[in-house]
């Protein structure tokens, strides 16, 4: 066994506890579908929905399968398959065919190295770094990116707006994210090295989870590392700060599809998918499931309906 | 693999890791610090309750499955519901700790309890002593091998879990775990479980050391 085999299946083992908070069942490739259902052939074969394992990604995999449907291609969506580790391993073996996947996130999974944080530039840069067989199609409108949030209060008291002006209150004030941000670009390293900012301490949290969430709304924590799709940052009032440097990259959600199945078909209907679906809707129907406890599969194709997308 | 090993041997050994803040060294401290403290409280609260317990015979069975509800709570879990109730503090941790070691304490203290023979209570009551004093010195007495026992199984399990004060951004050994597996550097993680099993395997073989030794006096001392 090599080292990078035992560290990814170990990560990904251990990342189910961590966002255990946002998914809803096990993980494991033996499920519902059955073996066989991806793989081969074409998109009139039937396309497999391979979907990780938090809620958003689960309806935007319903979505896709959806308007898939409406194009008249066989879909079956595998729910809750876990983290990348398992993921991008089952898409390259023909387990699933397709996913909902977001730039940034996964241009970073590929290449750790990668520097891209412009849209366009990160389309490139990902289709650089896919492994054969494998491609992404153009990116959606829906963007899920790492947001610095901080309270109503926060803001006013320290006049903060951007990410820049939290260096004028350095070593005062003290961030909540989830462990690996501390050593990110993408997180405490960046934030230094970009605005100047130190903060007075780092307390390792949860990836926008109910720790980070409600540390910050206790005021135990003064800035928190959030998704901008989070429900609670509209519900509670929270301020995201803005980005002037472009430290964050972007994270639009980006189909990412075996070769085989990329037929016009499949990209025409993902393609209106992509533009119709905003970041606002998408915390919308995050909102529905999590808050509401609707399914998520309902919930997709309520979406679809009324945007004349399975029409 | 052989790799691995050769890598987590030089991060265990580097003097580098040992130092600071994040070093092993206060880490370890940390993490020795909250199982001490954890064991300490269920100890205040448990071994009242298990003395009560076994010397009345009364109560027993509901004390029992009460503490041991505790054992059932995923730590996890307990950790997160105080969290949410009482925010960013080392309570949550705390709590989950001794609701984890209370079990131990309760039962093995009352097992020790019931242990003592029938006959030996009812010949002190016959030589006249108080209940108190046949509580606190013949069946305390009799009983404290099992008792220690308690303790040190409390201990053990608290060691082992005390990783989870890192869960909530605290630091003790599992800062390694957590962190290592959030930055996916498996040397950390290994480096930490090995740490943490070392110091409840060392603290367990201590403590049996001063069991036997102890009852080696008292068993002296009775001659």
């Amino acid at each position: 066994m090599n080292r990078r085999t035992l560290l990814g299946g170990l990560f990904a083992t251990a990342t189910v506890p961590a966002v255990a908070a946002c998914s809803s069942g096990i993980t494991s490739l033996e499920g519902e579908g059955g073996a066989g259902a991806g793989g081969g052939g074409s998109s009139a074969d039937g396309v497999t929905i391979g979907t990780a394992n938090f809620t958003e990604n689960q309806i935007l995999g319903h979505l896709y399968a959806a308007v898939l449907g409406a194009a008249g291609i066989r879909t079956t969506v595998r729910p809750n398959l876990g983290t990348r580790e398992i993921l991008i391993p089952a898409l390259k073996g023909g387990d699933i065919d397709l996913l909902p996947e977001y730039q940034g996130a996964l241009l970073h999974y590929l290449d750790a190295k990668a520097k891209e944080t412009e849209e366009g530039e990160m389309q490139n840069a990902l289709a650089v770094a896919l492994p054969r067989g494998l491609q992404i199609l153009p990116y959606g409108r829906a963007e899920d990116s790492d947001a610095f949030a901080v309270t109503r209060e926060t803001a006013e008291k320290y006049g903060l707006k951007s990410l820049a002006d939290l260096a004028r209150h350095n070593g005062k004030l003290v961030i909540g994210a989830a462990p690996e941000v501390k050593k990110r670009t993408v997180g405490a390293v960046g934030l230094k090295d970009e605005y100047g900012v130190e903060f007075k301490e780092f307390k390792s949290l949860d990836s926008s989870g109910p720790l980070v969430k409600g540390a910050l709304k206790k005021g135990d924590v003064d800035v928190a590392n959030l998704f901008t799709t989070d429900t609670d940052i509209l519900a509670e009032g929270w301020v995201v700060l803005t980005d002037p440097k472009n430290l964050i990259p972007g994270q639009h959600v980006v189909p990412l599809i075996a070769d085989r199945k990329a037929d016009s078909t499949v990209r025409k209907a993902l393609a209106r998918l992509g533009n119709a679906l905003t970041t606002e809707d998408l915390t919308e129907l995050n909102r529905q499931v999590d808050k509401d406890k609707k399914d998520p599969e309902d919930v997709a194709n309520a979406w679809a309906a009324a945007h004349r997308l399975t029409k | 693999m052989y790799e691995l090993f050769s890598d987590l041997g030089s991060w265990l050994t580097s003097g580098e890791q040992w130092a600071g803040p994040d070093g092993i060294a206060h880490r370890l401290a940390e993490h020795l610090q909250y199982s001490l403290i954890a064991t300490l409280v269920a100890a205040v609260i448990a071994l009242p309750v298990g003395l009560l317990i076994g010397h009345t015979g009364r109560g027993a069975f509901l004390a029992i499955n009460l503490s041991s509800f505790g054992r059932a709570l995923p730590t996890v879990g307990l950790v997160v519901l105080v969290f949410l109730a009482s925010g960013l503090s080392m309570t949550p941790v705390y709590v989950a700790l001794v609701a984890l070691a209370v079990p131990a304490i309760v039962t093995n203290t009352y097992a020790g309890m019931t242990a003592v023979d029938a006959d030996v209570k009812d010949a002190a009551r016959g030589q006249g002593m108080r209940a108190h004093q046949v509580l606190f010195q013949v069946e305390l007495p009799l009983a404290l091998p099992l008792i220690m026992t308690g303790l040190r199984l409390a201990l053990i399990q608290v060691v082992a879990t005390a990783t989870i004060a890192a869960y909530v951004s605290f630091g003790g050994l599992g800062r390694y775990v957590f962190d290592g597996l959030a930055q996916r550097d498996l040397v950390q993680v290994l480096g930490g479980a090995v740490l943490v099993a070392v110091i409840a395997v060392v603290l367990d073989l201590v403590l049996a050391g001063l069991q036997r030794a102890l009852f080696r006096h008292r068993h002296h001392a009775a001659h």
